[in-house]
Order: C-alpha cells, then structure tokens, then sequence
C-alpha cells in the first residue's frame, strides 16, 4: 500500500519538462503521449527544519508563512495536535510533526510565540481536509530538487508512510513529506 | 437550455413564487370546509398563473405544464364552477408538493420518474377536478333583474361573484363616483379603501357618463348587506349609492344605461378550455389604468416583476460580513487600549486629553458598530412560517396516510428566528409531528373507548419569549409509557434494573433521548415513542437549543424546545481554569454560585453539591479536561441548565461576558467531545467555546449505561 503510493508520487516527480527527454522516446516512443499528459510537475519545494533534519513539502502545498502566534491548547486530541489559532478569524489547528514522525519523545508544550526559538514558524499547508499549520524550527527557503535523482525512504520502521521521498542537492538530504499523511 | 446563470435566476424567482403560493395554499387548507376567500383564491390563481409564465418563459417545460392544469382548477375553483372539495384541496397541496420538487429537480437534480408520474397523474386528476362537479344552478342573477347590457360587460368571475353575493342574500349597490383626471387613481383607490370594510367591490367600471372632459365617473359594482344609508354616510361628498338590481327592491333607481364606453383590450386570464368561457367577451369595462380591486387585473398580466421588493443574499456573505464586523469590534478594543495607555502614561496634559478624545470617539464606533451588527443580524431572519407551511402540507399527507381523525393546528408563523436555525429545524421538527401522528394520537376507537373526542389534535406552536423562541410540538394523545420505556432502556443494555429503579419518572422520559434507545423498525412494536429522539436532540443542541418532555398518561405529551434567536452572535460567559480561558454560552447558564469544598458530599464517590434544596451533580472542568486541578479555597460554580438536567460546572475564575461568534475548529478537528468551537476575545486569543450538552450527555452515560 504505501509502496504503491510512493511509485505513484515518484512518477509524479519524476519528469521535469526542461529536462532533455529525447533519448527516452526514442528508446520508447509510446510513452510520449503520455509524458505530455502529465501535468505541471511539482519540482519547487519549501525546506525547514525540525529537530536536526531538513523536510519539504511542495510548494504549492503551501498557504502561508507565519510568525508563530498564540495557541489554544485542546484538551481531547492527538498528542500532535498543539492547538488552535486564530488567523484573522480563521480557527486553525496546529500540528506537532516532531511528535507525529518521532523525532522527540516528549517536546514541551507551545502555547505562543515566548515557547520557541525566535526563528520558529509556523507553516500553513493547504489541504483538502481543511488548511493545518505545522511548526517548524527554521525555514530554509525554496529549493528545487532533481527530481529525477529523489529515491525512497528506505525501510526503517517509524512513520515513513508521511515520507514520500528523498531528495538530494548540494549534499543535502530533503526528506519529502507527505502532507495528508504527515497531518493524518 | 437557458444558461446556468438564467437557471439559478429562475429557481430563485420561482421559489419566490412557490413560497407565496404554498403559504396561501396552507392558509385554503386551514380554511377546509369553509367557503374560500374570494382574495385568497385569487392570491393563488395569481401565483400560479406566474408560475406558469416564468417557467414558460425559461423553457421549464413540466413545470410549466403542471402550474397550467393548476392554474385551470384554481380558475374553476374561483369562478365557483367547482366546489371546494376536500379531493380538490387535496390535490392543490399535492401539486405545490410536485411544483416544489421539479423546481428542486430543475435547479441541480435530475429528473425523476416519479416525480414525472405524480406530475402527470396529477395533471388528469386537475383535468378531471376542473371540468367535472359543476356546480349546476338556476342562475340567480336572472331573478334578482341586471340588466343585460350590464350584464355583458362583467368577467366571468365578476359574474361569478355577483352570483355568490345574490346567493347570500347581499344586496348589490352602484357607487358612482366622478374624479379628476388628475388624481382619479389615488381617489378611486381610497374610495375602494373606505368600501371594503362594508362589503366586496366586484367590479369597477368606467361610467358612460363622464361629467366633463376633466374628470372621469365610475361605476363601482358592490355587494353590500349594510343599510343604504350607512353605505351612503361612508361616501358622503365622494360618490352616490343606487341599487344595481331591479328585484327585490323596486327599481326606483335611475336604470343604468349600457352605453358604449371605451374597449379596453385586455389579456385572457386563461385558456381555460371550457366554451363557456370562450362566449364571453374577451373585453371588459374595466379599464387599464384603475386598479383593480378585485385583484384580477395583476393576474391578467404575467408580471415580469419580482413578487417581492427583496435581494436575495447567500448566508455564507452575510456570515462574511458578521466576521468583519467582529474584527472591526476587535480593531476598536485595541484602540481603546492604546488611548487607555495613553492617558495613563501621559505625563503632560495634551496626549493625555489627546488620548480621551480618542477614547470618546472609540466608544461612539462602538456603538455604531453595534447597531451595524444588530442590523446584519436582522437580516437573517425569517419567520417560522417558512418551515411551518412545508410541515403543515406534509403532515395533511401524513395523516391522510394515517387513516387517524386528527386536527392539525399551526401558530406563531411570524415568529422570527435566524435562517440557518429555521433551515434546521425542519428536520427535528418533522421527527416529532411524525411521532406525535404515530405514537401519540390514538386510532378514534380507542379515543371514543377513553371518552375523548374521536378527534385527535396535534399542535405546533411557537412564541418568543426574550431572546429565545420557544416552539412547542403536542399531542392529547396517549401520553408515554413510563413501563414500556423502562423495559426498552433495559432491553436494549441501556440500563440496568437496579439503575431504572431509581430514576424518578422525568428522568425515565429522557431516557427516549439516548440513542439506541430506539430504531425504526421497532415502530410498530412500540407503545411508547422514542423514535430517533437521539437525532432530535443532537441536531437542537447544534442549534444550541434544548428540549423538554412533558408527558401525561391519557392526557397527552408535549415537546417543548427552547432556541436562542440568533446563532450568529451569542452572549458567553468567559471562565478560567488554571490560565485557560473557556467560553460557556449563557443561554445555558442558570446561576452561579460559589461553594466551600467542604460543602461537597458524594454519592457513590461523585461529587454532588446542594443548589436551592435540589442535589446536582459537581463536575471539574480541569477533571473533565485532564487539566492539572487548583487546590481552591472556594468554587465558583457554573449551573447549567440543559434541557431537563441541570448540573454545576466548577472552574477556578469566571472573567465576565462577552459577545462571542463560535466558529468550528478547523477542519480536521471537527468532532473534539465537549468543546463546540474556538471563539476570538479582545487579545485575538482563541479561546474554547464549550458544547454544554455534549458534557452533559458525558456525564451520564457512566450512570445509566452499562448494566
């Protein structure tokens, strides 16, 4: 299951329209239909950090970049889910990722802006489901990644279902999430 | 096909029409077995006839075809050519149903089948209702003497009610009045003002006999069972009185003279394909340029004009507005804190008085901008009349289904609520008016055997008290079996023996509202009631309402249910456990009060605390929420009264009230148990709005469940 979700993404990933595809078809001309059905690719990703590693989500999944605001706490949710907050009237949650992908055991509580670093942000992801913010400890900016050199995650246990993939570029790993898993 | 832009303009124009038409068809309803209105049934026919243009005119053609063989019956109806007939009433309602769900259908659904076939067995069931059951009589206008050169100029229905007022006896009278040609039509309206009151101005005819070429005369043709003289004094100085009829009065008034007057083209009200009708002249006397009283003329034209002087405006825009002017209340808050800190800081006097000119006009925003928001709020709403029309038609259908004797009785229409909250009332609503018709109101044998009236009565009020509504739902009928719900709480696992045993009889009847304590197809077998109350009570408790029973055995049961006026705005109280604030709707705040935790007993380890002689159970919100507890010297203490229970709700501080718009927790966090919504305070801050109900239901089901 999570396997054939990961081929899937990938070969969304995969072709980059600048990218010399010549070769390929005529290796196998019945695949040019349909490299060119595929759509606009995404190939710009947001890179942040959480704990010691450096994530990315496309970046069109991405609504906006916050300075971390006050947070309501929940009672009677998902451990991740830090709270709510009020963005010009909106109530959004706030996620957690380094509880949901297990990168701390137990972080302390953010309740606003005095909890976290100064370079904290908050990320709002757009998602079907209804936008989420996920806190991050710094964002790095835009990269774009070779998409065709992004691999798997390799087999480890932990939640990789979040992880859609790797990606490298100037000896940097991208570790690509999954933003409807990472937020589940 | 029309563009979809044309489509939605459509669908909306015609659920204009077809609001207006079921409210009056519900009112002919209501009136069953007596004889119609006369402006009623022309109110309908009018409806109908728009319909049927509008929808024509968008190329709708079923639901053209069906207000066409409506509006013929209505045509029939009106002219007396058939009888109100309890079949015929019947079929009027079944057709706004069928109007309703085409129009439904045309705006987004596809057409179904069996829409389609009730469409058309309905079409040869008005076809049937039209022509047949006339209504044969010796013609009454005959005896009492018109002349016939009068005569010939009357419409049909003109006619027709000529007819109806001789058949009661009502002596019919010309008024002539001669006008300015300036102002006839304000005067001529005000003389139809001052007439109506006495009896029905039939027609109004251009008199052949003008008095100059300044002014005009007219004949108004009236039927009126007041003495000449009293007809007279009310149009003293404006017109004069003469009988119209030869008999039984001796024609000592001037004979009205047929002369020919000016041909006033005129549209066919229908093309009603009686040849009676096709006889009489296409026109009439009446001119276009007076207003009818009878109201014919606006029917004669298909009207392009809206209905109603009104903008229709999608809710999801007003709600925008709602939350614009909550940010501006916020932006004002902030102002007046800056001048607030301004004014204490300021060392020398100008900021100082600086800073309380700005909290001046700071304060006089906020009250312009509480009017802005009391005008908004206005606007959404709607009368109850909306939801209550669609409930009384389905329910004429229910309990002809029923084959039981019952009176429906409708009251508090007008009352007004906010839209959304009418929207969703219809549901629970329908539940309970079902289950009062299935479960209540007892088959006639049964009654006549109780020595009630075989007659049931069902009854859906509704009165404003305050800021709440209350609608009340209620039946004389068997009243709830307080056995049976025992045996079917237990039954069904819901609780235990020992558990019911204990329960006094109030309680037992809110066991109907746990869920599972019923399902459908128990319907049959249940003496009781209890039917999906479950659903009834958590759709209320969305609308933050609350409902109560009230059910005597023999006597009847009767659902009260309690609404706040307005969900867009309520007014909460703010409260604070640890540093977490939580808003708790006051509409569901009985008291509060402070108690010494010494004053806490237990029963069966749970805290209970006395309020005014009655024990309620003690719940800690920090307990409740898994929040880290304040050792307190005292508690305050928050009652809150939902539905029939009431409970403390203890907290650590309350911080006052505020005006709160609850919005839901984003998506993803929709079903958190016990917190309804986030809500932003002054600070920007979200803070929790609490689902009272949802607690309440926590709180008992370790109680009662689980046996």
């Amino acid at each position: 299951m999570a396997r054939a979700r990961f081929d899937q993404l990938l070969e969304r990933f995969f072709y980059r329209p600048e990218e010399p595809v010549g070769a390929w078809l005529e290796l196998a001309p019945e695949i040019a239909e349909a490299v060119e059905d595929l759509e606009e690719l995404p190939e710009e990703f947001l890179a942040f950090e959480l704990s010691t590693e450096t994530y990315a989500v496309p970046i069109g999944a991405v609504r906006e970049i916050l300075k971390v605001p006050v947070v309501t706490s929940v009672p009677r949710v998902a451990e991740h889910v830090l709270g709510v907050m009020n963005i010009r009237g909106e109530m959004l949650p706030l996620y957690d990722l380094k509880q949901r992908l297990h990168l701390e055991t137990a972080p302390p509580r953010v309740t606003g802006p005095s909890d976290v670093p100064r370079e904290a942000r908050v990320v709002l992801l757009k998602d079907p489901e209804g936008d989420a913010g996920i806190l991050v400890d710094l964002v790095r900016g835009v990269v774009r990644l070779p998409l065709s050199k992004l691999e798997p995650a390799p087999a480890m246990g932990g939640e990789r279902r979040a992880v859609a993939g790797l990606g490298r570029k100037d000896g940097e790993l991208y570790i690509l999430l999954d933003v409807e898993q990472a937020l589940a | 096909m029309a563009p979809p832009r044309a489509l939605s303009e459509f669908v909306a124009e015609a659920n204009e029409v077809l609001e207006t038409l079921a409210h009056d068809v519900a009112v002919l309803d209501a009136q069953r077995g007596r004889e119609p209105e006369p402006e009623l049934l022309n109110a309908i026919f009018r409806a109908a006839h728009s319909l049927k243009g509008l929808s024509g005119m968008f190329g709708q053609e079923r639901i053209s075809s069906l207000a066409h063989h409506l509006e013929d019956v209505l045509d029939a109806l009106r002219l007396g050519k058939v009888l109100a007939s309890d079949p015929l009433l019947d079929a009027i309602l079944e057709g706004v149903d069928v109007l309703t769900l085409m129009l439904r259908e045309a705006a987004g659904d596809a057409p179904s089948e069996d829409t389609g076939r009730r469409a058309a067995s309905l079409a040869e069931a008005f076809a049937r209702l039209a022509s047949g059951g006339q209504v044969g009589a010796a013609d009454v206008l005959d005896e009492v003497g018109i002349d016939p050169a009068v005569r010939s100029v009357f419409t049909e229905y003109e006619e027709h009610r000529l007819r109806e007022n001789v058949k009661k006896g009502v002596a019919l009278w010309k008024v002539r009045a001669v006008f300015s040609l300036e102002d006839f039509d304000q005067r001529l309206a005000a003389l139809n003002a001052t007439l109506k009151p006495l009896g029905e101005v039939i027609s109004t005819l251009p008199s052949s006999q003008p008095g100059d070429d300044a002014s005009i005369a007219f004949d108004l043709i009236f039927g009126s069972a007041r003495p000449l003289a009293e007809i007279e004094q009310a149009v003293a100085g404006v017109a004069t009185v003469a009988q119209l009829t030869e008999k039984p009065v001796p024609p000592s008034a001037p004979r009205p003279e047929a002369a020919p007057r000016k041909p006033a083209p005129r549209l066919e009200l229908s093309d009603v394909s009686s040849p009676e009708l096709s006889a009489w002249p296409l026109s009439s006397g009446s001119s276009g340029t007076t207003s009818s009283p009878s109201g014919v003329m606006q029917g004669a034209e298909p009207s392009l004009r809206s209905l109603a002087q009104t903008v229709r405006v999608d809710i999801g825009r007003l709600d925008a507005l709602m939350n614009t002017i909550g940010e501006l209340l916020t932006v004002r808050a902030n102002i007046n804190r800056l001048a607030e800190v301004a004014r204490q800081a300021g060392a020398t006097p100008l900021p100082k008085l600086w800073a309380q000119e700005l909290q001046k006009e700071s304060r006089a925003l906020e009250r312009r901008l509480d009017e802005l928001q009391g005008a908004v709020l206005d606007v959404r709403m709607v009368p109850l009349g909306q939801v209550f029309d669609k409930l009384a038609r389905l329910m004429r259908r229910l309990v002809r289904q029923s084959g039981k004797d019952v009176h429906f009785e409708v009251s508090g229409g007008d009352v007004e609520l906010d839209k959304l909250i009418v929207e969703e009332l219809s549901d629970p609503l329908m539940h309970l008016l079902r289950n009062a018709l299935d479960h209540g109101v007892e088959a006639p044998d049964r009654r006549i055997a109780q020595g009630k009236d075989a007659r049931g009565v069902i009854r859906l009020t509704a009165q404003q008290l305050g800021n709440k509504v209350q609608i009340e739902v209620g039946d004389d009928g068997a009243g709830m079996d307080e056995t049976r719900i025992r045996q079917v709480a237990i039954e069904r696992g819901l609780a235990t023996h020992e558990a019911t045993e204990e329960l006094e009889r109030r309680e037992l009847l809110n066991l109907v509202f746990l869920p599972g304590f019923s399902t459908r197809k128990d319907v049959s077998e249940l003496s009781g009631r209890g039917v999906g109350l479950d659903v009834v009570k958590t759709n209320l408790a969305r609308l933050s309402g609350l409902i109560d029973i009230d059910s005597r055995r023999g006597e009847g049961t009767r659902f009260v249910l309690t609404l706040p006026l307005t969900l867009a705005i309520i007014r909460a109280l703010i409260v604070a456990v640890g540093d977490r604030s939580f808003a708790v709707p006051l509409n569901s705040v009985t008291e509060i009060v402070s108690v010494k935790p010494a004053e806490l007993r237990t029963i069966e380890r749970r805290e209970v605390i006395e309020v005014r002689g009655q024990t309620l159970p003690f719940v800690r919100l920090a307990r409740v929420f898994g929040l880290r507890e304040a050792t307190n010297d005292r508690h305050f203490v928050v009652i809150i009264g939902f539905a029939q229970e009431r409970f403390g709700l203890a907290v650590d501080a309350l911080l006052g009230q505020e005006d709160i718009v609850t919005k839901p927790l984003g998506g993803r966090l929709k079903a958190v148990p016990g917190i309804a919504g986030a809500t932003e305070l002054g600070d920007r801050r979200a803070v929790l709005v609490l689902d009272v109900g949802a607690l309440l239901e926590e709180l008992k089901r370790p109680q009662v469940a689980v046996g």
